[in-house]
Parts: structure tokens; C-alpha cells; sequence
């Protein structure tokens, strides 16, 4: 266990971008997102849901599967094996490192997407343990320590006036180092300060829904009517979507011009009219009814169904408050089967 | 972006009416007045035809410079499409000036069926302009 | 006197009781104090959930197009930004004026859930209710007023048309337009016009690279009521799905010149879009021009009347080289 003093994290940033791309949240305009770091542009660490979750360093927005040219022969190149320079997230919350690993179960299943698995091995993730919920923090029901990131090669405890700084793997413990010259040693009280905080940070939940039985019951409700009245409100946008840091569908869409093309795998969303639209012009989910079910349901039924009965959903709340019509997981949740307790 | 061993040659891409301008590009043909190579002309049957998107869309593709050309306001072979092209081109120009699109690369002008000279001189200047501003980078698309 | 809420569940109940509709838009609340979504009432005994609250901003007149596929008649409740939205869709020959009731809702500006976080702690806040021209903030541990001017939202504080502009019943004395609206109203533009072209783009550039292309301000805009896109058009595809930025520039640069002479200052795309990106500033730039060179206009007033884009005068001036 190491720690620096909160003072110094420039010090700490410096020595970090040394051993690869460093990338943490940062305010542009209205809107807090990770970003390159740079020496003179300050960082966010208070801010909890960052704009974009850090899926887009695993599984990027735009992404070259392929590139090829007609030459005397055809040239063909796999994109995928440029992936993977070494890169370091700090400031990822326990929801976000969460969602990492529910990520993993799609694509680190056979067949591997090699692209992804190359960033997730190039990439360390320092995880920074929330202090204090916000009022759209639900993690918990997902048995998500907020104070806490298993899944992180890093966690960072902020007690106050200081970083407190645990490996939780080989990379972790091979970057703290090369840390080393900025960072000190904890002391036993540094360890009963980030006990206070973890212990508290589960304590400030305002909302708490629970998902028990959530997914047999789902097993039922396919042709509920519940669907016919939830849907009215969307506006078949995709910010739930795009925001979430489960969501993962993509598409795959040719650029062909002349004689050379590439190949390129885009974030997709279910909930846009044209998802599922076929090249005949046949919709299997022709309204908007059956895409906002699909959407509850991978979440809360298929997934679960698909991977040991775990949810595709971390409570981090980025739905709850983009959402531009209020139509959110959470109601799902209590409407359909799971209690809320205070608000 | 063609290259040659002088430099930078810019793309332009015009937009010409079928009934006055594209038939003023003939006329500057005929006539053998010169107007530089790398001017492609598009013709469409109205200025009132062309889409912003067109515009866009070009520049996205590798244009440097996009130019629209049609009949002289009340020449309009279809009465009214120049009329209505004027409203929409004046607001589109304005919006790209102020996204920080140089207003040099896109033009609209008015050349008449007999303007064979104007035609070469409206293509010259425009290529100029554009050669010197460079490639155009913002508009187009990495793929 | 009975509150606003109250006047809301009263017309929608007697609406619906009496089959004048059988469909009333209206807003609710949710789970947190800030969420006021569209609430779909079809009996009147359901009129009850109705609330009209300090969060009571989205623009329920969209819905109407898909509403009135199944109901020959819906009430609608609007405020001054919404039944601009109405006057939209008559004049785009999407709606008819007997398919609508609409209930004008008077409006002095609604609460911008940012700003009062920015106050108080958001955890603590429990409900904020309107009384008069003060908020009344209940925390868990105490109630505080604050003046509801200074916790208005960006696109209320610009607010021209605060009163409904066409409605059937209006269901309270009309509000005064706030002062020096005209001013602020084209002031973000003209600080983004004054910078130098390359600063600019810069500008612009930074705001669009944020843009992850979930169509929100599309799809909640009332003057974007095509019934298919082209940016969703498969073949051609006008918009690829690759996130460029000269792509999305595509995407914003065609959106905003779409509903130009048609966009009615609502401000639903700038507040809603989830990356921030300030679209108010493109939309007011084209008003500002079309006013300049083909004279005032503000779309939405009068659903008779042509867009300055659908239509044109021999003598207008021209913003390129005529010669």
C-alpha cells in the first residue's frame, strides 16, 4: 500500500504518461470525460460519471477491422493487429470497472476479439473509489462496492488530503514500481482511514432498488402489456445506449471507394429505427415498442440468461440522467419486479 | 488530393445549371477561352435542384472548392428555382463562414447561356482562390 | 386558488369525462425531484398523476404525431416554446388543427436541475415546488425560497413567446416576456462570430468531436418531423455510421440548415444533447441571417404563413457575388 499527498497528483501524472498514453477525466465546456492527460489542463476527480463511459478505450466508437487494396494482387490488411499501444485510465470508478468485466464475457468468449483483448492487456486501470453516492447511483443493487474495484489493477482511495494507492495485480504491483519516486509508503492508520472511507461511501445510497428474482420473472413477461405503455415516451434516441457502459452492439459498414475500401465497426443501438431493418426492407422489430423491450430485456433477462444469472447493468445512473424523456432502467426495475426503498 | 510537381492542385467541384450556366460552359468550350482542368462540372437541371447536402457531400469526397451556378435571377427556366436557390445559398454561405469554413471555397454565381467568358473567369479566379488557401481538411472525410 | 397542477388534473379530467378526447399530454413526476416526464393520461380518473412543476420542459407536441394515428382527438397541454411546436406541425401539414385540444400554459421560465445542484446538495433535495415567482426547496433537513429567476434554464432566460401562441382554453392570466430578451437572445452567437475564422472552426470542431451521434436533437425536435431521414437511409447512405468529424460536421451543418426558417427556439436539442454541444448557437445564427437578409421572422407564430426558405421575393438580397 503506497499513498501520495493530493498536492502532488501532477507529479504522479507526469511519471504515469512516462509509461504509456494517460488518460483521466477532464472538464471540456459543460462535460467531464476521460481525455489524454496533459501537464497544464486540470483534471476532474470529483465528478463520478464521466460523459462516456471508458468502454470506448476497449471497444472504440469507430474501429478499422479491415483495410484493403486491388493492386496486381489483392492486398489485404487486419487492422485489428494495430491495436494496443500501452495505456493507463486513472479515475475509473468501481461501476465503470465493473461494467469491464461484464464487457469481457461478450467479447473474451470464444471467439475471441483479438482486437479487444489486446487493448484490455495493454491497458492498466487505476480505479479511484467513490467518497459519496450521487442521488442516480444505484450500484449496489448489483452488489457493487462503491468503495472498492476488483476489477482494477489499481485502487485509489482519496482520504481527505491524500491518494491512497493498492495493487490488485501483477500490473498494478509492476507500476507502483515504477511509481516508486513519487509515491511513499502507507501507514496502519492510512489503512484504517481507507477502511472509514470505503465503509462509509456504501452508506449514502438514495436509491435502492433490488433485482432478486428479476430475471426468472422476466422469463414471462415478453408479451406483457407493460411494454405497450412504456415505450410511448421514447424518442428512439441512442443516449441510453451510446452512455451505457454494458451496451456493446455494433455494426459493420464497408468504405469502398475505387480501387481500396476498409472495413469499420461502429458503435450501433438497438433502439434506432434501422438496427434491425433488413436489406429487403423487412423490420423485425418494426416499432418502437419491441426495440425499448429489447433493450429491458438484454439487460435484465437475456444476459443474465446467457452469463450466470449476471445483469447488464452497474447502476452507474448515466441513463437515469441523460435520458431526454425519463424513461430509465430504474423504473424498469421497480416496475416490473424489483422493490425501491427511499426515494 | 491530385499532386503534380508544381504543388498543390485543388479539386473543384461546379454545380451548373442545364439551361444557362452548363450551357455557358460549352459556350466558353466553344469559343476555346481556357478554364483550369481541375474544375469537374456537375450538371443538374436548376440551381434550385442542388441540395445543401450536394455541397457537403462534395467536400466531404475530396473537394477543395464547390461552386453553384445558375440562371440570372429572373431567367429561371423554371420560373422560380434561382429564387429559391439565392435564399438557400446566402443562409448555407453564412453557416459555413461561421463554423470556420473559408468562405473562398464555396461560391455561388450566376452565369447566363452567353457568359462563355464569365464561365472561364468564374472557374480561374475560383481555382486561385482555392489553390492558395490549400487542401481542404475540414470538410473531409478520413474515409 | 387552486394550484397549477390542480388546473391541469381538472381539464384533463373534464376533457376526457365528457369525450372531448380521449388522449391528454400532459407531465408527471418520476422518482427524483428533477424528473417531470410526458405523462399519457387516457381516463379521467388518471388525471390525477398530472404535475406542472418547475421541470415540466419537454415539449409533449411531438408525440402528438404518433398519438393522433390512434386517437381522432388529444389534449395537450403547452407552454409558450410548445405550441410554437404546434403551429410547426399544421404548417407542415403533419397535424390538423380539429385533431388537437390544446390547453395554453402561460410559462415564466422553468428550473434548470444544473443550477440548483450547484446550490444545494443534490443529495439532500427532495422536492422543488414553485410558488409564485420563488422555488420552495425542501431538503431533508430543512425548506429554503429561492427567487426562481436566477435558477432558470439557459434557453428560458432567452424566451421571446413565454405565452402560448395558439391554443383552445388558456388556463391562466398571461406572464410578461422578461426583459433584455432580445439581447441575450443572439448574444452566444455573436461571441462565436466574433472570433477569427480558424478560432472558430477550433471551436466548433472541439464541440462536434463530442458528438456521438445518438440523434436526440433530431429526434426530439418538432420541425424534424420527416417521416423517414436520410440520415437514417440505408442506400444511399448520406451519413456513415463511422464517427468522423467531418461526418458529423455533415450530420450538424444539414440538421441545423433543415429546420432553418422552421426552428422555432425551443432549445430542446441544446438542453437535452448529452454532450453538450451548444446547437442554440447554429440555430440562432441562421434566424439572425434570415432575418438580415430576407427580414424578421420567427417561425411557429402562424401556422398560415410561408417559411422564408419555402419561399422568396424578386428583390431579395443576395449573400454572394451577383454580378
Amino acid at each position: 500500500m503506497k499513498k501520495i499527498a493530493k498536492t502532488k497528483l501532477q507529479e504522479l501524472w507526469r511519471c504515469l504518461s512516462a509509461e504509456g498514453a494517460l488518460y483521466l477525466p477532464v472538464r471540456s465546456d459543460s462535460v467531464v470525460d476521460f481525455a489524454l492527460w496533459q501537464e497544464d489542463v486540470p483534471a476532474d476527480l470529483e465528478t463520478l460519471n464521466t460523459f462516456l463511459p471508458p468502454k470506448k478505450f476497449y471497444y472504440p466508437q469507430t474501429e478499422t477491422v479491415l483495410k484493403y487494396e486491388f493492386g496486381e494482387n489483392l492486398q489485404l490488411l487486419d487492422a485489428s493487429s494495430q491495436a494496443g499501444e500501452k495505456t493507463i485510465l486513472f479515475g475509473v470508478r468501481p461501476c465503470d470497472t465493473a461494467a469491464l468485466s461484464l464487457m469481457d464475457k461478450v467479447y473474451l468468449s470464444e471467439p475471441v476479439d483479438e482486437a479487444y483483448r489486446r487493448r484490455r492487456e495493454n491497458t492498466v486501470i487505476i480505479a479511484l473509489g467513490c467518497r459519496e453516492p450521487e442521488e442516480t447511483c444505484f450500484c449496489q443493487t448489483f452488489d457493487i462496492d462503491p468503495g472498492k474495484a476488483p476489477g482494477a489493477d489499481l485502487l485509489a482511495i482519496d482520504t481527505g488530503t491524500e491518494l491512497v494507492v493498492t495493487a490488485q495485480s501483477l500490473k498494478g504491483e509492476e507500476l507502483l514500481v515504477a511509481l516508486n519516486g513519487v509515491l511513499q509508503e502507507a501507514t496502519s492508520g492510512d489503512e484504517i482511514r481507507v477502511k472509514d472511507v470505503q465503509e462509509q461511501a456504501g452508506e449514502g445510497y438514495l436509491t435502492r432498488v433490488s433485482v432478486h428474482g428479476l430475471a426468472e420473472k422476466l422469463d414471462t413477461c415478453f408479451a406483457s402489456p407493460y411494454w405497450d405503455r412504456l415505450y410511448r415516451r421514447c424518442i428512439a434516441c441512442g443516449t441510453c445506449t451510446y452512455l451505457c457502459p454494458t451496451c456493446h452492439c455494433f455494426d459493420l459498414q464497408e468504405y469502398a471507394a475505387g480501387h481500396s475500401g476498409e472495413r469499420v465497426r461502429c458503435w450501433d443501438a438497438c433502439m434506432f429505427t434501422d438496427f434491425t431493418q433488413m436489406a429487403g426492407g423487412h423490420n423485425p422489430r418494426p416499432t418502437q415498442k419491441e426495440r425499448v423491450r429489447q433493450r429491458f430485456m438484454h439487460k435484465l433477462n437475456y444476459f443474465p440468461r446467457q452469463h450466470g444469472g449476471e445483469y447488464a447493468c452497474v447502476g452507474c445512473g448515466r441513463c437515469v440522467r441523460q435520458c431526454p424523456v425519463n424513461l430509465d432502467i430504474l423504473e424498469v426495475i421497480r416496475e416490473m419486479g424489483g422493490a425501491v426503498d427511499g426515494q | 488530393m491530385p499532386v503534380t510537381r508544381e504543388g498543390f492542385e485543388p479539386l473543384i467541384v461546379a454545380f451548373c445549371c442545364n439551361w444557362c450556366s452548363y450551357a455557358g460552359a460549352d459556350l466558353a468550350g466553344t469559343s476555346r477561352q481556357p478554364y483550369p482542368s481541375n474544375v469537374r462540372v456537375i450538371r443538374v437541371p436548376c440551381s434550385g435542384r442542388v441540395n445543401p447536402s450536394f455541397i457537403i457531400r462534395a467536400f466531404q469526397r475530396g473537394a477543395d472548392g464547390v461552386l453553384v451556378a445558375g440562371c440570372h435571377p429572373g431567367d429561371c427556366h423554371y420560373h422560380s428555382g434561382n429564387y429559391h436557390a439565392r435564399r438557400r445559398f446566402t443562409i448555407l454561405k453564412q453557416l459555413l463562414e461561421y463554423l470556420g469554413i473559408e468562405p473562398e471555397r464555396f461560391q455561388v454565381r450566376w452565369i447566363s447561356g452567353s457568359e462563355g467568358a464569365k464561365f472561364s473567369a468564374v472557374m480561374n479566379e475560383l481555382t486561385e482562390n482555392v489553390r492558395k488557401l490549400g487542401q481542404n481538411r475540414k470538410l473531409r472525410d478520413a474515409r | 386558488m387552486s394550484t397549477a397542477s390542480e388546473k391541469l388534473r381538472a381539464s384533463a379530467a373534464e376533457a376526457l369525462a365528457c369525450g372531448r378526447v380521449s388522449l391528454v399530454l400532459g407531465w408527471r413526476k418520476k422518482d427524483f425531484w428533477w424528473q417531470s416526464p410526458v405523462a399519457f393520461v387516457e381516463a379521467a380518473a388518471e388525471a390525477e398523476q398530472l404535475s406542472f412543476d418547475p421541470f415540466s420542459v419537454y415539449n409533449p407536441v411531438k408525440y402528438l404525431l404518433e398519438a393522433t394515428e390512434c386517437h381522432e382527438k388529444v389534449g395537450v397541454f403547452v407552454k409558450g416554446c410548445d405550441s410554437r411546436g404546434i403551429n410547426r406541425l399544421l404548417q407542415d401539414k403533419r397535424l390538423e388543427r380539429e385533431q388537437v385540444l390544446i390547453f395554453g400554459l402561460p410559462c415564466s421560465g422553468k428550473a434548470d436541475p444544473a443550477k440548483i445542484r450547484a446550490v444545494f446538495p443534490a443529495q439532500k433535495i427532495r422536492e422543488v415546488a414553485q410558488e409564485g415567482e420563488e422555488l420552495l426547496v425542501r431538503l431533508t433537513d430543512g425548506q429554503e425560497r429561492v427567487a426562481a429567476a436566477d435558477f432558470l434554464l439557459e434557453k428560458c432566460l432567452t424566451c421571446r413567446h413565454p405565452n402560448p401562441v395558439v391554443f383552445d382554453e388558456l388556463l391562466w392570466e398571461p406572464v410578461p416576456v422578461r426583459a433584455g430578451v432580445d439581447v441575450s437572445r443572439f448574444a452566444r452567437v455573436n461571441s462565436v462570430a466574433q472570433k477569427e475564422i480558424l478560432e472558430r472552426y477550433t471551436y466548433w470542431a472541439r464541440q462536434f468531436d463530442r458528438c456521438i451521434r445518438c440523434f436526440a436533437c433530431r429526434n426530439t425536435c418538432p420541425a424534424c418531423n420527416c417521416r423517414s431521414c436520410i440520415f437514417d437511409q440505408a442506400e444511399p447512405r448520406w451519413l456513415g455510421k463511422a464517427s468522423d468529424l467531418a461526418d458529423t460536421m455533415n450530420y450538424q451543418i444539414i440538421r441545423a440548415f433543415h429546420v432553418a426558417g422552421r426552428c422555432f427556439e425551443c432549445g430542446e436539442c441544446e438542453r437535452i444533447c448529452p454532450a453538450g454541444i451548444p446547437l442554440q448557437e447554429m440555430n440562432r445564427r441562421l434566424i439572425m441571417d434570415i432575418d438580415k437578409y430576407f427580414g424578421p421572422y420567427e417561425a411557429g407564430l402562424d401556422a398560415g404563413d410561408s417559411p422564408p426558405l419555402g419561399t422568396y421575393r424578386g428583390e431579395d438580397p443576395a449573400g454572394f457575388d451577383e454580378s
